[in-house]
């Protein structure tokens, strides 16, 4: 099982960003998260994007970079690009947040809005509307200390079905203080994953699922800090070979 | 690749307990759907939902628990080296409901994490598992997913279990979507107004042929094929065209290696609102062109259930298969006109070895399953 890493994009408390423009820097950090505005990410106006909570923000966000970085940004027809991330703590904020308008008085104040984000796949939604992507799409939730998960189911998705990419990456905001652990790298990190380079667009390199492992240009790849650093290092404008 | 089968099946829901009990109650065309006790409804837009009567709360848990264990109690013993595919929309929602109602700080254990061992270890899992959330198709994803693992030989056996229960918070939200309906659900009939809520566990035992011989299991059914396609039309809103089902639909008819003609029934989403309802007649209608086989859904009876609706719907599509009979779609006295002819509320006799199992929701997803029948 094999594809290609076109794309990286992230929202974490480094800031927004993605891998073209990141000069080798980790973006995956501790600390703590900045919800990113409306002009930060899209340039026109985006009715949809103020409606939407921190955690789905912080998702389409990160997504958009990273296609963005791909190149893959714009789009005529809809294209079969899935979307899998890994989440601890899901829209839990989005479940208190709710919690709140529909308590004080017994439902009545309930909030629609915030309901339809209360399911943490909601904002693959957005993402697929936005960019036109009709491939299968789902948020997994596990112990995943590497933060590999979402890039092995990434790339069985694209070897059992027709799909031609998989947008791969994790996603949490800052989580409940009562609820920190120690390892908490809050934020949204996606990569685009495809079977194919892009035209115009040097591949960060080759994702490979081995029986016992992730390899990345034929190294083994330990977790999602590795693989990020691993393909920043590669593309940094310091290189001199940034795409 | 390798064939895949459905060897063991565990449910409970506002019909009862158990797979037969629930096959039996959609024959007879029985309704569960009762005027919900479990918290007011004064506020909301409807009073009723498919609950299931034996899930006693204990103090300070929630009713997943009990759900487990009548799940558990049916299914027996499950190889321990089977992969865990859980499929639960919100969890332990009701404790967080609780402990907020009471001012307290989210429970430290009410994550996924938590709940995925509970479920490992009541089943004696090696396999800690995950949580797949794709709204109301996550049991379809699911299975989708342990299904492509056992045909792609890197599991001989997966467990797909998948859990929601009927809680304020959700029920509050449907009302404030205005999605409810004040009456018994009536999925495609022309005087559909909205959904019944309900709540539901379902276990289902994938595993592979050589698997499932060698244990002496008598399967359901296999699945033979599935997909998945998101419409990227709108957020809560299906496309109207139907295009992200028939793309799912055309992806698991391919996968399985048939035609819609080789297509027998149809087990629908069906949640009674409007637009769910129109547009899955039109992808229907679209992919099958004239020869729209029998079509039915189950919502009419045990309300929605979420996050097992699909792994429920696969379950009654086994028996479908295996009885050539499909029962009639509760609450559906009058077919909306895109149906007529195709959808009944009395059970219909089916005939041929396949049969499709559909569902969509929030975020655009829409998944499908081809089951296809055994020789028994």
């Amino acid at each position: 099982m094999r594809a290609w890493i076109n794309g990286i994009g992230w929202v974490t408390p480094a800031g927004l960003g993605r891998g073209r423009q990141a000069h080798g820097q980790q973006p995956l950090i501790t600390g703590e998260l900045q919800i990113p505005t409306r002009k930060q990410v899209f340039a026109e106006i985006d009715r949809r994007f103020g409606r939407l909570d921190d955690f789905s923000r912080i998702g389409l966000a990160a997504a958009t970079f990273c296609l963005r970085d791909a190149g893959a940004e714009d789009w005529q027809e809809k294209r079969p690009i899935g979307i899998v991330a890994t989440s601890r703590y899901g829209c839990l904020q989005t479940d208190l947040d709710y919690l709140q308008t529909m308590l004080p008085q017994q439902g009545l104040m309930a909030s629609p809005n915030l309901f339809a984000y209360t399911l943490p796949n909601s904002f693959l939604g957005d993402i697929a509307l936005r960019f036109g992507l009709t491939g299968n799409g789902m948020i997994v939730n596990r112990r995943d200390p590497s933060r590999l998960t979402a890039l092995k189911l990434g790339l069985e998705e694209l070897a059992w079905s027709a799909q031609s990419g998989v947008l791969a990456g994790i996603i949490d905001l800052n989580p409940p203080p009562e609820l920190v652990t120690p390892d908490e790298l809050p934020g949204s990190l996606f990569l685009l994953l495809e079977k194919e380079t892009r035209v115009g667009s040097e591949s960060y390199g080759e994702l490979w699922l081995a029986t016992d492992g992730l390899r990345f240009d034929g190294q083994w790849v330990e977790d999602l800090l590795q693989l990020v650093a691993a393909c920043l290092k590669k593309r940094s404008p310091v290189d001199g070979q940034s795409g | 690749m390798k064939q895949v089968f459905i060897s063991k099946v565990a449910c409970a829901t506002a019909l009862g307990l158990g797979p037969d009990r629930l096959w039996q109650g959609l024959l007879a065309g029985e309704c569960g759907i009762r005027t919900l006790q479990r918290f007011s409804c004064e506020n909301y837009l409807s009073t009723i939902a498919g609950c299931i009567e034996e899930l006693e709360l204990s103090e300070g848990g929630s009713r997943l628990d009990p759900l487990l264990e009548l799940i558990a109690a049916q299914l027996g013993e499950v190889p321990q080296d089977a992969r865990l595919l859980v499929a639960s929309t919100k969890g332990e929602l009701d404790r967080l409901e609780s402990a907020y109602r009471a001012g307290e700080t989210v429970p430290g254990d009410l994550l996924f994490e938590p709940l995925l061992a509970k479920i490992s270890q009541r089943f004696g899992l090696r396999d800690q598992g995950m949580n797949i959330n794709a709204a109301c198709a996550s049991s379809t994803v699911a299975l989708a997913r342990g299904a492509a693992l056992i045909a792609n030989g890197q599991a001989e056996s997966v467990l797909v279990y998948a859990a929601d229960l009927v809680s304020e918070y959700v029920y509050s939200g449907f009302s404030a979507l205005q999605a409810l309906s004040d009456t018994a659900a009536k999925p495609f009939d022309t005087l559909r107004q909205g959904l019944n809520l309900g709540e539901a566990g379902v276990a289902l035992l994938l595993q592979s042929e050589e698997r499932a011989l060698r244990q002496a299991q008598s399967p359901l059914a296999c699945i033979a094929g599935w997909g998945a396609a998101n419409d990227a039309h709108h957020v809560t809103a299906p496309a109207r065209d139907g295009s992200g089902l028939i793309l799912a639909c055309q992806a698991a008819l391919q996968q399985a290696g048939i035609e819609t003609q080789q297509v027998a029934a149809i087990n629908a989403h069906g949640t009674a609102t409007l637009y769910n309802d129109a547009m899955e007649l039109t992808a229907f209608n679209r992919l099958f062109a004239l020869s729209l086989p029998p079509l039915h859904g189950i919502k009419g009876s045990i309300g929605h259930c979420l996050g097992p609706a699909g792994g429920l719907e696969a379950l009654v599509g086994c028996y479908a298969l295996a009885q050539q009979l499909i029962p009639g779609t509760v609450g559906c006295t009058e077919p909306e006109e895109a149906g007529q002819g195709r959808i009944s509320c009395a059970p219909q006799k089916i005939a041929g070895e396949y049969l499709l199992s559909t569902n969509s929701g929030f975020g655009g997803v829409n998944a499908a399953l081809i089951l296809q029948r055994v020789a028994l």
